[in-house]
């Protein structure tokens, strides 16, 4: 059955540097509570909001990666409810229908399909840049505890809401566009998007026939996708059935895997909205837009792109590109070696497999070698000193156990006679090497094994083992 | 009339050794320990002995040649503006006991160059009346008639000022707050080009309308204080980046002023006050001053605007009060909504109940575009409207439609205490300056004149206010008493 999809992206512009309009850290997390506050985002009364340029670049920089009609003016605006983390109980956001200008206004997503490697792109109705709220914690759950303890390190945190068109078309697209989003605003240097909370989606859901759903509090990319299956799923089946699906919103219960009505109905709430009178239109002038556009020289797409047209596969040009580190590595040994599939391989496959194995963050960027290393083990390779299997095997655990480490100490000996193995093995084996002489080919096959294997760890290349093999057999075969 | 000081005749007199900052201090703490029992001008006072110390700091300073622009002035601080070292409540219950963290620019700038900060004005409550009996912390009385009110908001302190008990003041005027009382009480008020003084740490009120704003007992007195109180504050996003000169070589010219007068809307105003007003402009155009009659197109719904977009964002503002974040009366157990209704329930008084309730009808869903949009659209045309005739002449009104009121006279009908406003609102909507200087006595009650001038005028507007002073001669008038 069809499935159509929006969502409401919240995602913390936790790179910034500052809050949205003071000097707080935009990175509140790891302080002491109410640390990370001022009178600005505390909110005490005669204190002022002055916009910060690095969240409004950002913001920026984000709706032109969107191609998105950016207003002239942006114009911030006043939400009232009252509640005990907003500490104005107004939020400063970007109403457009109380005199607000959003960042955005249409605009375009594009992002990867990583089944099909197909790029698709999706509605943008709006941008808004607006402040988060402090945060209350309970001693427990919220019935249970004696007091409600509020932290305002969040409060004013810059923070980009994207609304999308109501076309997406399954929740694996959803979670993909989500991916990708994610990912584009760590290239900017706008998100980090492994903290714990840094975003959060509201997905609205409709099957054919039925009502739209929304679906609150999803925290992770894969709880958005189990989220929507599960929605998708109950929705048709309730048509299925030949019942009506009702407008209303559910509640994603991550630990249990199902969305659940909302016990209290959400009031229509009036916000009051007004344009905020202590914050001046920000002229969205020429500087402003031309820093904007400077950090939008990388883009995932842009870099994707780049690598594919290297011969480099898409599967492994998206690994690359997923992790930064390894895109900055890659791009930086590209120049040094002349082999890019291997670089490519050995980056976004048998380096990044190995990082993992270990237990590495492969978003830390300490965690990977130096480019240099990584193109001297390309070029060992491409002058024929050892095979790829051997770097793979022998050398690879060890710097990425070591990323700092030097290449030299980490090569194997390399066996410096392979004839003296080849006779050694020939002599030992002589019922194989009778069963090759008789015409059964498969022998060669154990016959070079045997050789690899007594070369006892050192560095072997069995092309040279198999030629050399084979020139000794056929002086066995044409002797008689 | 009974004369004190002026800021600028202490200056010189310090400079001179004529007296010292310390002769001054004891004679503003003497005033205030005979009046402030029944005048009730202020909310918190410094302690004496500091006051006393710092004003010896600056008698040495004077002494070794180091004396700063306003060294030894005595200054009283209205109560809505932070200072980290007094308590500021805003004249509200709900604020009772805060003490900010940060000082106010303003109060920085002030310190900095010497003034001494003696004490935290009273006001409505949030400055939110025009007579200062919104006070939850009492009313102010008017030490010219004691029976009468001082005008408001900045009622401690125009009558601080009138009695002795400063030297200069600051106000805040989001609708006339500094001109009404400096027209009530004798003294000189100017509500200054909107950005041209930072309202940081200035408890809001209607921020698009309001400027942290000078008393004095003269015009000169006004322009040394927002001289060193102005310019750009990067703390505060709607300041101006402007930094002028604001201090006039002395009395204009009075061949040099043309004066507008809206003959309509002064006609609205009482017999002594038209009278008073009158003689004022027919002095000045005696000494040369030529003078025309203009009708202001939306005239007539300036008032109506003004109070619209005020209770708006006076609504959201003081959305903040609910007891989280201050000290609150309410009890923590229990339900949050209960909370706060209680906190607030208790912390404000009957106006800014009022105000909130009518700020948030005009902003709800389907009556804003009727009340706030249409207010902001006559805002624009007010605006414009007085942009173009002020870059011809002044707009020269009485500051009050009427002579200072008994205490409670006005209080029952909030229309007619609202309607006080009607001559000072115009400068506050349109982000213009505004200056008012005492045109003289009526009955001996002080009267004041308004002259509205073009944006950042303020030399020239003070410089007529020293013309004015010289023909009414009052300048540094003392409510003995």
């Amino acid at each position: 059955m069809r499935v159509r999809i929006g969502l409401e992206i919240h995602v913390q512009l936790s790179n910034a540097g500052t809050k949205l309009f003071c000097d707080c850290d935009s990175e509140y997390r790891g302080f002491p509570p109410n640390s990370n506050v001022c009178p600005v985002c505390l909110g005490l009364p005669g204190a002022l909001p002055v916009p910060g340029r690095r969240p409004v670049v950002l913001a920026l920089a984000t709706a032109l990666s969107m191609k998105c009609k950016i207003p002239e003016r942006l114009v911030f605006t006043r939400k009232h409810y009252f509640y005990p983390d907003l500490p104005k109980n107004y939020q400063i956001t970007q109403f457009e229908k109380a005199g607000g200008a959003p960042v955005c206004l249409e605009g375009e997503l594009e992002y990867l399909d990583t089944d099909s490697w197909e790029w698709r792109s999706v509605g943008i109705s709006r941008i808004n840049l607006e402040e988060d709220p402090g945060r209350t914690y309970y001693e427990g759950d919220i019935l249970r505890s004696r007091y409600a303890y509020v932290d305002y390190n969040r409060s004013g945190v810059p923070l980009l809401e994207i609304v999308t068109k109501p076309e997406i078309p399954s929740p694996r697209q959803a979670r993909m566009l989500v991916e990708y989003l994610l990912l584009l605003l760590e290239y900017i240097g706008a998100v980090n998007p492994r903290l714990e909370g840094v975003f959060r989606v509201d997905a609205n859901i409709s099957v054919e026939g039925g009502e739209r759903v929304e679906v609150k509090n999803i925290g992770s990319t894969l709880d958005l996708e189990k989220a929507l299956k599960f929605e998708a799923k109950r929705q048709t089946a309730i048509v299925e059935r030949g019942g009506r699906v009702e407008r209303e919103t559910r509640h994603w219960d991550s630990a249990r895997g199902m969305t659940k009505p909302l016990r209290l109905k959400e009031e229509e709430a009036d916000y009051l909205y007004f344009p905020d009178p202590d914050l001046p239109p920000v002229e969205v002038g020429k500087d402003l837009l031309s820093e904007a556009i400077g950090i939008l020289k990388t883009t995932p797409r842009s870099l994707f792109e780049r690598i594919s047209s290297m011969g480099i596969r898409s599967e492994i040009a998206w690994s690359i590109v997923s992790t930064p580190p390894a895109s900055k590595r890659f791009l930086e040994a590209e120049k040094m070696v002349s082999d890019k599939r291997l670089l490519g391989r050995m980056i976004g496959v048998d380096l990044k497999g190995e990082l993992k194995e270990q237990g590495r963050d492969l978003h830390k960027d300490s965690a990977w070698p130096p480019a240099e290393r990584i193109a001297e083990l390309v070029k060992l390779v491409e002058r024929g000193e050892y095979t790829y299997d051997t770097i793979k095997g022998l050398v690879l655990p060890k710097l990425a156990s070591n990323p700092l480490s030097p290449i030299q100490p980490l090569l194997p000996e390399k066996v410096d006679d392979v004839k003296a193995l080849v006779d050694e093995v020939l002599k030992r084996e002589s019922k194989a090497v009778r069963d090759y002489l008789s015409g059964r080919g498969k022998a060669l096959n154990y016959l070079v094994g045997q050789v690899v294997r007594a070369a006892k760890g050192k560095a072997i290349d069995p092309r040279k083992a198999r030629e050399e093999l084979l020139n000794k057999l056929r002086e066995l075969e044409a002797r008689g | 009339m009974m004369r004190q000081p002026t800021v600028h005749e202490l200056l010189e007199a310090f400079r001179h050794g004529d007296t010292d900052p310390v002769e001054n201090a004891h004679r503003v703490i003497e005033n205030i320990a005979r009046r402030e029992g029944k005048i009730n001008a202020y909310i918190s006072l410094e302690d004496f002995d500091s006051v006393l110390e710092k004003a010896e700091d600056s008698r040495r300073r004077w002494m070794r040649g180091a004396a700063r622009k306003l060294e030894g002035i005595i200054i009283g601080v209205k109560d809505n503006i932070s200072t980290s070292f007094l308590p500021t409540t805003a004249g509200s219950r709900i604020l009772d006991g805060y003490v900010p963290p940060f000082d106010a620019t303003v109060v920085e700038r002030l310190q900095k160059e010497g003034a001494i900060i003696i004490g935290k004005t009273n006001l409505d409550e949030f400055a939110m009346g025009s007579t200062g009996e919104f006070s939850a912390f009492g009313p102010t009385r008017n030490p010219w008639d004691e029976e009468r009110v001082p005008g408001g908001s900045s009622s401690g302190s125009g009558a601080c000022l009138a009695y002795g008990g400063c030297n200069a003041a600051l106000g805040s005027d989001t609708g006339g707050s500094v001109r009404l009382p400096a027209a009530y009480t004798a003294t000189v008020g100017l509500k200054p080009t909107y950005g041209l003084v930072s309202r940081y740490g200035l408890i809001p009120y209607g921020n698009s309308l309001e400027q942290i704003s000078p008393m004095g007992l003269s015009s000169l007195d006004v322009a040394l204080i927002l001289q060193v109180m102005s310019g750009y504050d990067p703390l505060d996003a709607t300041s101006l980046n402007v930094n002028p000169d604001v201090v006039p070589e002395g009395p204009a010219d009075p061949e040099s002023i043309r004066l507008c007068i809206p003959g309509s809307l002064v006609g609205m105003s009482d017999e002594p006050v038209k009278k008073s007003f009158y003689s004022l402009i027919d002095r000045l155009t005696g000494e040369g001053a030529s003078v025309d009659t203009v009708e202001i197109e939306g005239v007539e719904k300036a008032l109506p605007t003004y109070y619209t977009i005020a209770v708006a964002e006076a609504a959201s503002n003081l959305a903040r009060f609910e007891g989280t974040l201050y000290p609150s009366r309410g009890d923590y157990s229990g339900d949050y909504w209960r909370f706060i209704s209680k906190s607030r329930g208790e912390g404000f008084g009957i106006e800014v109940k009022r105000r909130i309730l009518m700020g948030v009808y005009v902003l709800s869903e389907g009556y804003r575009d009727e009340y706030y949009l249409a207010a902001t659209k006559v805002r624009r045309i007010v605006r414009d409207e007085l942009a173009r005739i002020t870059k011809k002449c002044f707009i020269a009104t009485p500051a009050s439609p009427v002579l200072p009121p008994k205490l409670g006279e006005a209080l029952g009908d909030p229309l007619k205490l609202y309607a006080m406003d009607a001559y000072t609102v115009l400068a506050n909507l349109s982000g213009l300056p505004a200056l008012v200087v005492p045109s003289g006595f009526s009955s001996n009650l002080p009267t004041g004149v308004q002259f509205i001038g073009g944006k950042l005028t303020e030399r020239s507007l003070l410089s007529l206010g020293m013309l004015v002073e010289e023909l009414t001669g009052i300048r540094g008038a003392y409510a003995g008493g």
